[in-house]
């Protein structure tokens, strides 16, 4: 039992992590960190970062292949939604149509020069990453005098940020806290089911203790958020995009023959290769994939600022690779997970966070920022090494 | 004789490119691009890619490992010197400093990667936000001039940093600089001619006494005429001399040193060359010591070109030297790629920028067309190396 207890502390390195900052963090602010305006500025802030860093994670997979055009990106398409939108008048329905076949259209470009052209992955979103920033920048100027593109039409608005069923700020939101509690039933419900059947069929499964024990501080985090955010005023509209997405990721990840494949071929791709995967397939896969989360991401952004303008996106790309090699995934391929990313994308959102509510200096903020990147991914494998 | 002018085209595509691209803004620039003037600019306007670049091959030879900091520690280091020479130090002194907070920063982030196994995307990453906000508490925010007057002259900065013309005194060609190219000629005839008959001798393989021939009267007709149209503007420019002296020692170490190879045995087969005895961990180490040591130069370049520290230079720097190694065809996954070809590429991504600069295409699309054309040079060199 003592060991079990060792190699639990060992596998959650990062979630110790995430917890000891954000411990730090409310205790510097007072408190601050812990209102329920703070968890929704949390997930509002950090949405694009959820989704994004899926798409990242699907590439980072397949051999630690990574997009660098996603942020540009995200600005060419903005611009492309404000023009449709704003200057043409398109109604929002079809401007998600078109957005995302512009996607789907880039994706296939690009899938395909990777995947099947054999141009390395790093070339060819370098060059989408230069390409766009002009791209997007030259369509905003051009049918703009001030850079940006606005008010982009409410029902386009309503669909990607907001909140729904919304209250006033510190009324308790009912449907909120239902969620949530329905949420915690159902991962109660499935890790039970996982375990039984696991048990069933005779694999290695968790003492029922330990599954317990999960589900028990899973769901405790779960009520929290629904409570705080509740309290907030309901849930944020990008939160049901964001988590649609994290699960979907998850499931395909985890339980399907596609998603592992994702795994095989960053893990050995000749191997995989000879024992019968389309490889190619697999790459053009994970890019085309990249290009339609990107699509998904830039409707947050856009409805979120509720304006396109030449920075959006600065960075993303950034953003996105972080919260991944910080969850854990290998820069080299074939290991990461889903929640990994969503606990590496947590800690860098909380770091961000807190620091603003600390009112430092934004500079010091960079400082601080890289300081913690590099800390808690070599505090990670540091652990992981003497574990062996 | 058809087969070998084929496998001449091959092996030279990126500067049969370079070639096209120069006679392309040529035409475009009504010649402008030629002019004397414009021929010392691109060298003195891409210094620091030279310089990084330099040391972004070793990084990347190593296993496509690449320093993403670079572009903050030029300004961090820039911002340094500036701000000693503003308090009164010597020019020589900061120039010392400089160099040594470079190499520290290198000997830091090497230790990370090289002996802590932290993945060189996130170390470097999280130096590129660390730096960029120490560059900013430095510099207080503010820009700070530089008035040393032998700083500039030696670095390349300001109107004087050029070769006094000891020879010609005043004629309207600068002899110095004339005589200087015509001795580079006759060392590179020598040498070759020298390494030809040496190869010859011990009964290796060596290309055919034409082709010899052929190469050795078109590099100098390149560096005679390079140096002519310098010897028609100002003479040699300090930074050339910076450039060259950096760009032939790498040369020769990567080529002729021990340690050298080691770089590319390690790109090509990390395991292999553990097991025949190479502690690869120094190789890492090396790499990222010195791309600190050449960053640091790269910030003494850049702040006498400027003539000022101010903390948003170096944005962009990182790219600029990736991309110029793999225009020049080093390979994303380590083991191949070498200094003259790097050499070619950051020159091609100079002579386009320049061009477009000329013709007064708008930076937006200037960066288009940058992004097209990264892309473009690679997939040829791919398509056409695999067609082999």
């Amino acid at each position: 039992m003592k060991k079990d207890a060792k190699t639990v502390l060992k596998d959650n390195t990062m979630v110790i992590v995430l917890v000891l900052v954000y411990l730090f963090f409310t205790i510097a602010t007072k408190g601050s960190m812990f209102l329920p305006m703070q968890f929704n500025a949390l997930i509002t802030q950090n949405a694009y970062v959820f989704i994004l860093a899926c798409g990242m994670l699907m590439c980072i997979l397949t051999g630690g292949n990574i997009d660098l055009s996603c942020g540009s990106f995200v600005c060419t398409l903005g611009a492309i939604g404000g023009y449709l939108m704003v200057i043409k008048g398109w109604s929002a329905g079809l401007s998600i149509v078109a957005l995302l076949v512009i996607s789907i259209i880039y994706g296939c470009i690009l899938g395909y020069l990777i995947a099947y052209v054999d141009v390395p992955p790093w070339i060819a979103t370098l060059a989408g990453y230069l390409a766009f920033r002009g791209l997007g920048t030259q369509i905003l100027s051009s049918n703009s005098s001030t850079g940006s593109i606005a008010p982009f039409p409410e029902t386009f608005v309503d669909l990607f940020s907001g909140k729904i069923f919304s209250t006033k700020l510190g009324v308790f939101n009912i449907p909120c806290m239902a969620v949530g509690i329905i949420a915690v039933i159902l991962f109660a419900f499935f890790s039970f089911r996982d375990r039984a059947n696991r048990v069933k069929k005779g694999y290695d499964a968790d003492s029922i203790g330990f599954v317990t024990a999960k589900v028990v501080a899973i769901g405790a985090v779960i009520l929290l958020f629904a409570y705080k955010l509740a309290m907030a005023g309901g849930i944020p509209t990008v939160l049901i995009w964001a988590a649609v997405i994290v699960l979907l990721f998850d499931f395909i990840t985890s339980k399907t023959t596609i998603g592992r494949h994702f795994y095989v071929v960053g893990g050995n791709k000749e191997a995989a290769r000879l024992s019968g995967i389309n490889t190619r397939m697999v790459m053009f896969a994970a890019y085309l994939n990249m290009a339609v989360i990107t699509g998904i991401t830039t409707f947050t952004v856009m409805a979120r600022f509720q304006a396109a303008n030449s920075t959006a996106g600065t960075n993303y790309e950034m953003d996105a690779i972080s919260a991944c090699f910080v969850g854990g995934a290998s820069a080299y391929g074939g290991s990461g997970t889903v929640p990994g990313m969503l606990v590496g994308a947590l800690l860098i959102g909380v770091i961000n966070l807190g620091m603003s509510l600390m009112g430092i200096d934004a500079n010091l903020q960079k400082v601080v920022k890289g300081v913690v990147l590099l800390g808690a991914v070599a505090f990670d494998i540091i652990s992981k090494k003497n574990s062996k | 004789m058809n087969k070998t002018a084929i496998q001449f085209l091959k092996k030279n595509t990126m500067t049969l490119a370079l070639v096209i691209v120069i006679v392309f803004f040529a035409v475009g620039t009504g010649g402008k691009i030629l002019l004397p003037q414009n021929i010392n600019n691109l060298f003195s306007q891409n210094g620091y890619v030279f310089i990084l670049a330099t040391g972004m091959l070793l990084c990347i030879l190593t296993g496509g490992n690449i320093d993403l900091s670079v572009g903050s520690v030029v300004c961090f280091c820039g911002g340094i010197g500036a701000v000693m020479m503003d308090k009164g130090v010597s020019g020589v002194i900061a120039f010392i400093v400089m160099m040594l907070v470079g190499t520290g920063i290198g000997v830091f982030q090497g230790f990370w990667i090289a002996y802590m196994n932290v993945p060189p995307f996130i170390v470097t990453l999280a130096g590129m936000y660390a730096f960029r906000g120490l560059s900013n508490v430095v510099l207080n925010g503010f820009s700070i001039g530089v008035r040393d007057q032998a700083f500039l002259n030696v670095f390349g900065g300001g109107a004087d940093c050029y070769v006094p013309d000891f020879i010609g005194h005043g004629s309207s060609l600068n002899i110095t600089c004339m005589l200087a190219g015509i001795i580079a000629v006759a060392v590179l005839i020598v040498m070759n001619v020298r390494t030809w008959i040496s190869r010859k001798v011990k009964g290796y393989t060596s290309s055919t006494a034409v082709s010899e021939v052929v190469k050795l009267v078109i590099l100098s007709a390149v560096i005679l005429y390079v140096t002519w149209n310098l010897s028609r503007y100002k003479g040699i420019p300090t930074v050339l001399i910076w450039i060259l002296a950096t760009i032939l020692i790498y040369h020769y170490i990567t080529q002729k040193t021990a340690i050298g190879r080691y770089l590319y045995a390690v790109g090509g087969n990390r395991k292999a060359t553990e097991l025949s005895g190479v502690n690869t961990k120094n190789v890492f180490f090396i790499a990222y010591v010195n791309m600190g040591f050449l960053t640091g130069l790269a910030g003494v370049l850049t702040l006498a070109r400027a003539m000022q520290g101010n903390p948003t230079f170096g944005q962009g720097y990182e790219m600029d030297a990736i991309a110029a190694c793999f225009i020049g065809g080093a390979s994303a996954y380590g083991g191949i790629g070498t200094i003259p070809q790097m050499f070619i590429g950051a020159i091609l991504l100079g002579v386009i920028n320049q061009g477009m600069s000329i013709m007064g295409v708008s930076s937006n699309y200037q960066s288009v067309v940058k992004g097209i054309v990264l892309l473009i040079a690679v997939m040829f060199d791919v398509i056409s190396k695999k067609k082999e």
